[in-house]
């Protein structure tokens, strides 16, 4: 008897029977696939499956609101009261954090946070793509808003504003180690900002694809456990979505009052 | 979400790491990040926005105008009230000033009953007095008449059975002694 042969043939056994079982990969949902190739100039504006989501969006969140303030009345309906309460959501957000000089900013805040709610959201409609989940787009929004708040706050305070790394109060020996700290920290808000938002949906999206694969692969009498668990997440993606969205925006707001009062 | 998970249990997509971070689909991502949100915040700026601002604003001059509406409508209903009471308190005090004359009304027509009426029982008591003492002297007239006739009949019998003297005194004295008796009597 040849053990070796048999040996073979069980580990060809095994791979075959591996092979046929169905692989999972959580991480599919994240796949950027471009449509449609546009090139001009060498600069790529390709139309991927993340731009036409993020266009899903723009005419989600401008649809909605449409709608919502189609006929304004004084008496509000049900739309026109949620369009009314998200306004004064981020009205109120920006009166607290930056104060009345805020309201010229108002515009920018309002559109971040319902994209980003938005992206957030329409990422948990089965078969979707979620923008957010992207670094790329998450970093460009933070980069966009980091390099805002240093233009209003040279734009405000002129030279002055590199004053922002200097904290008050503290004993002059101090200050070689502190400058360089704050100046880290300062830099370090736009990946922060940019991080947290796609590690949250990057994280939840795959504990849901993990969930879906269980639930599609394991047998009738197994399966209603990973299922229960994908309604209770997807709940818990919801409000995540929304938490992440406040938490993006109110940051906006917070660098955006630091650039105007330097604290 | 199932969809993909099945896609993925088809096969392939045997990349290392998170397809996040391929580098070939980054410029594109940019781009449309930046056109999307500019993209949405002009048309919410010009289109959502004001509608908004406005009915919040016309809302809030609306209800400030309610509220003055109904602050002159109390004040009003204040006025009326005061109004209402002075009114009241008047016709309370005419109320009771009829209610007293009335009262004294009554009073004075009682008394003028009465005056008349003891007056009438007073000419009506002089009138029987008179009666009486006329019915008395004519009863006083009618007795001594009797008292005569009974006195002349008495004499004239005595006459008659020519008595003596001693008898036909005593029988006069007796007479005469009883008719005045009988005759205060009768009066009495």
């Amino acid at each position: 008897m040849d053990f070796s042969l048999i040996a073979a043939a069980h580990a060809e056994t095994a791979q075959q029977v591996a092979g046929a079982a169905p692989k999972m990969d959580p991480l599919h949902h994240f796949q950027v696939v471009n449509y449609i190739k546009i090139a001009p100039f060498g600069f790529d504006i390709s139309i991927s499956n993340s731009v036409v989501w993020m266009w899903i969006v723009v005419g989600v969140v401008y649809g909605l609101f449409r709608l919502a303030m189609r006929h304004p009345t004084l008496v509000p309906g049900r739309l026109q009261s949620v369009a009314e309460a998200g306004y004064l959501f981020v009205e109120t957000m920006i009166n607290e954090i930056i104060g009345h000089e805020g309201k010229k900013f108002f515009p920018i805040i309002f559109t971040l946070f319902f994209f980003v709610l938005f992206c957030n959201w329409t990422g948990l409609i089965p078969g979707s793509f979620t923008v957010t989940s992207q670094l790329i787009v998450t970093g460009t929004l933070a980069l966009c808003i980091f390099a805002f708040s240093i233009f209003l706050g040279a734009y405000h305070h002129g030279w002055k504003f590199l004053g922002f790394f200097v904290p008050h109060g503290l004993p002059p020996a101090l200050l070689p180690l502190m400058v360089p700290i704050e100046i880290i920290s300062f830099l370090a808000r736009p990946i922060s900002l940019s991080v947290r938002l796609f590690a949250n949906m990057t994280a939840g999206h795959t504990v849901l694809g993990v969930l879906f694969f269980f639930t599609a692969t394991m047998a009738w009498f197994g399966a209603w456990l990973p299922f229960g668990f994908t309604v209770v997440f997807t709940g818990m993606e919801i409000f995540i979505g929304f938490i992440q969205a406040y938490i993006f925006t109110i940051l906006t707001c917070v660098y955006i009052n630091d650039s105007l009062h330097m604290h | 979400m199932i969809a993909s998970a099945h896609a993925s249990a088809g096969g392939a997509a045997a990349s290392s790491g998170l397809p996040q971070f391929e580098p070939s689909v980054f410029g594109s991502q940019i781009f449309w990040t930046v056109v999307s949100f500019f993209l949405l915040m002009a048309l919410l700026k010009k289109y959502v926005l004001p509608a908004i601002v406005n009915i919040l604003d016309s809302r809030a001059s609306r209800i400030a105008e309610d509220l003055q509406k109904a602050e002159s409508a109390r004040k009003e209903g204040e006025r009326l009230l005061v109004n209402y009471q002075g009114q009241m308190v008047a016709a309370r005090q005419m109320a009771a000033q009829t209610l007293e004359e009335a009262r004294q009304d009554a009073i004075r027509h009682r008394e003028a009953a009465l005056e008349e009426l003891n007056k009438e029982l007073a000419k009506k008591k002089n009138a029987a007095l008179v009666e009486i003492e006329q019915a008395k002297n004519k009863a006083m007239e009618e007795v001594r008449g009797a008292a005569v006739e009974l006195s002349m009949l008495v004499a004239e019998k005595l006459i008659v059975k020519a008595i003596n003297a001693e008898d036909a005194n005593r029988m006069v004295q007796e007479a005469v002694k009883q008719l005045g008796e009988g005759g205060q009597a009768s009066l009495h």
